[in-house]
């Protein structure tokens, strides 16, 4: 040690060498593993997808020929299909949108009482891990336990049978866009409360306490303080929700009608059933376009935030 | 303290700020405050001390309505409020980490409760742009509060708070996580604004000199009891108990036997500095056991014979040198003048500069 090159240790306890920049190379070499992981199952396979969607398909595969028909037809100039992508893309948005709204509206109450009302540590505890406990059962479970509750002679209907309701607007809930809404609700609430009360939690108290003390009564502190604040939560809950219920299939498949088929059920068929593996990689890079934007935006939302 | 301040106002007595009746704040099965009894004039600047878990704090939050008495009342010019929400009292808060709204400018944190009062546009700009000139924040209206210093931060939550024109503004603390210079220089400015302001200043601190410095009346608290209530001077000179003595102040707290007494005046024979005269306020006769408190800047040093005290450190202290002397198995703190100081190893006589002393009984 004593030959080596002097090594200073500053305030905060880093070691410098000097004259060059500490803890790069050391981070690089800590990071390694994950990169080669992520790049060889992550990168690796999206840019095969990517080529992919710029080839030609077959009747028996692919013809490695280049051609952009295949975002051609997902744009609606398919003589075969006709318009059905962009739709469907539109529409699984739409349902996206929807899931994240309800979602966002169910968990911020739960959130606020978990990080402010509940006082007694047990009880905090308590209600968090009935939050968390969802989240331990595999979300396929979770969607077959709603076809149990929405299906055909499931819990949802028998209800309705003994009050008499069957035959009413409500059966229409049955397999339809509501119900996938529903569903999938129930599924992304749990994340959200996680991402809006680690937020709430770090909220200083006594800016509430400021609050009231300048006279501004509950209501408008929770309207002037506490839901600016919490924003970066719900736009990062609300991103998540959004990106994974927009792109998802299984509970369309399980609990939706046959028209309420969303975008990622087509990319599936077309990986499956149609055996059209470039279109499906062209409607693939179509929705990952969307989502891109979307966490773009809401990168952008946040950063404002903290200035 | 049983009359209604109606009353008081009538017999001639300054109209009371603020008021306590009897509080007692339990936290489980801690008692944060037990049975406090404050008036509190308008206009004065009064400061709570005391040692941490003391009741401060807690007596500070009642004021602000952040809490609720178990028992007694809470009257704030002249009015109960004991039960009323913190956003409906006439009272504004200056928050120990400052509190500022992270997402607002200071601008904007300043004029927040203005706003919501539903003050008019014109007075809001001319109300907060008072107030930043009296700060001394003028130019910083357009910054977020992560964007200045622990100082400025500070002076924006006093305009904050002072901007409401609130009867009664309490300070948690504010001057602690501010470095020495800038303390002492926040402690003028804040005596300065409270002279022109003419607001009650309801200080808490656990700092006795930053109390002594700016306070017109201190309380000192220990263990959710009054200890005393004075103005700074004779809470310095007249301590009512070995525990002010020794909070307020470097005292050397000395075990003794009282040898007589002349009226307020008590005679102690205390070993190591011999014979001491000084006050009581307590029933001391010959004979009883007594503690007596002498500060360090009344103890007189002197050459003395081998045998008596030794000096055992002597440390430079800036304008004045401290010295720890033992004997007769006692210990004694003195600051003396830099020219007068000894060095350790030195025989020394010690004498009390008497009358100065204060003695108390023990307890037990």
């Amino acid at each position: 040690m004593a030959t080596g090159p002097a090594i200073t240790v500053d305030v905060d306890g880093r070691t410098e060498k000097p004259g060059g920049r500490p803890a790069v190379r050391g981070g690089l070499a800590l990071g390694l593993p994950v990169l080669a992981w992520m790049g060889f199952f992550f990168a690796v396979p999206y840019f095969m997808l990517f080529l992919q969607s710029f080839w030609t398909p077959t009747a028996f595969g692919v013809d490695h020929t280049w051609t952009i028909d295949n975002y051609k037809e997902v744009f609606g100039a398919s003589s075969l299909v006709g318009d059905i992508y962009i739709p469907t893309l539109l529409r699984s948005i739409k349902v996206g949108a929807l899931v994240t709204l309800f979602s966002t509206l169910l968990a911020f109450p739960v959130a606020y009482m978990l990080a402010f009302k509940v006082r007694r540590t047990r009880n905090r505890m308590l209600l968090y891990t009935l939050v968390v406990v969802p989240l331990w059962a595999s979300y396929l479970l979770r969607a077959y336990a709603w076809k149990v509750i929405l299906g055909q002679h499931g819990l949802f209907s028998s209800v309705l049978d003994t009050l008499g309701l069957s035959g009413t607007f409500l059966s229409d809930l049955l397999y339809s866009e509501a119900a996938v809404v529903i569903a999938m609700t129930h599924i992304f609430t749990p994340f959200m409360i996680l991402s809006i009360y680690a937020v709430l939690e770090r909220l200083p108290h006594n800016l509430i306490e400021a609050s009231k003390d300048l006279g501004v009564s509950s209501f408008a502190t929770f309207r002037k303080i506490v839901l600016p604040l919490s924003l970066p939560g719900v736009v990062a809950g609300a991103t998540f929700t959004m990106g994974l219920s927009s792109g998802d299939f299984v509970a369309p498949m399980l609990v939706g009608g046959e028209s309420d088929v969303m975008i990622a059920n087509q990319i599936y068929s077309q990986f499956g059933a149609t055996n059209n593996w470039p279109l499906g990689s062209a409607i693939a890079f179509v929705l990952l376009a969307f989502v891109a934007v979307l966490v773009w935006i809401s990168t952008a939302a946040e950063k404002r935030e903290q200035i | 303290m049983a009359e209604k301040s109606p009353a008081a106002r009538s017999t001639g007595r300054p109209p009371s700020a603020v008021e306590f009746r009897g509080v007692v704040k339990r936290y489980g099965d801690v008692e944060a405050v037990s049975g406090l009894d404050l008036r509190v004039e308008q206009g004065q600047f009064l400061t709570l001390l005391g040692p941490s878990g003391c009741g401060k704090t807690t007596t500070l939050r009642l004021i602000g309505g952040f809490e609720r008495p178990d028992e007694g009342s809470v009257e704030i010019d002249g009015e109960d409020m004991t039960r009323t929400a913190p956003f409906k009292r006439p009272v504004t808060t200056v928050f120990q980490q400052y509190a500022l709204f992270p997402h607002m400018s200071v601008r904007k944190n300043i004029a927040y409760g203005l706003k919501h009062a539903k003050a008019a546009r014109s007075e809001i700009d001319r109300r907060v742009g008072e107030i930043m000139d009296l700060m001394e924040i003028r130019d910083m209206g357009d910054r977020r509060p992560a964007q200045l210093s622990g100082g400025q931060q500070q002076r924006v939550a006093l305009a904050r708070a002072l901007v409401m024109q609130p009867k009664v503004l309490l300070l948690d603390e504010p001057l602690g996580s501010l470095d020495y210079k800038l303390r002492k220089s926040m402690q003028f400015e804040l005596k300065r604004i409270h002279g022109e302001v003419g607001a009650t200043f309801i200080y808490v601190t656990h700092d006795q000199e930053e109390a002594m410095t700016m306070s017109d009346r201190i309380v000192i608290l220990n263990r959710g009891r009054i200890e005393q209530d004075a103005e700074p001077r004779e809470i310095y000179d007249l301590p009512k108990s070995p525990f002010v003595a020794d909070f307020i102040g470097d005292t050397n707290l000395l075990g003794g036997v009282v040898s007589g007494r002349d009226g307020e005046f008590v005679t102690v024979e205390l070993g190591i500095l011999g014979r001491v005269r000084g006050t009581s306020d307590s029933p001391l006769s010959q004979g009883d056991r007594a503690q007596v408190s002498i500060r360090p800047t009344d103890v007189r040093v002197t050459p003395g014979a081998p045998g008596g005290a030794v000096v055992t450190d002597a440390v430079l202290a800036g304008s004045h040198v401290t010295m720890k002397i033992a004997g007769d198995g006692e210990e004694i703190t003195a600051h003396v003048p830099r020219g007068g100081a000894f060095a350790p190893g030195d025989h020394v006589r010690l004498e009390a500069d008497s009358e100065r002393a204060r003695v108390f009984e023990v307890l037990d």
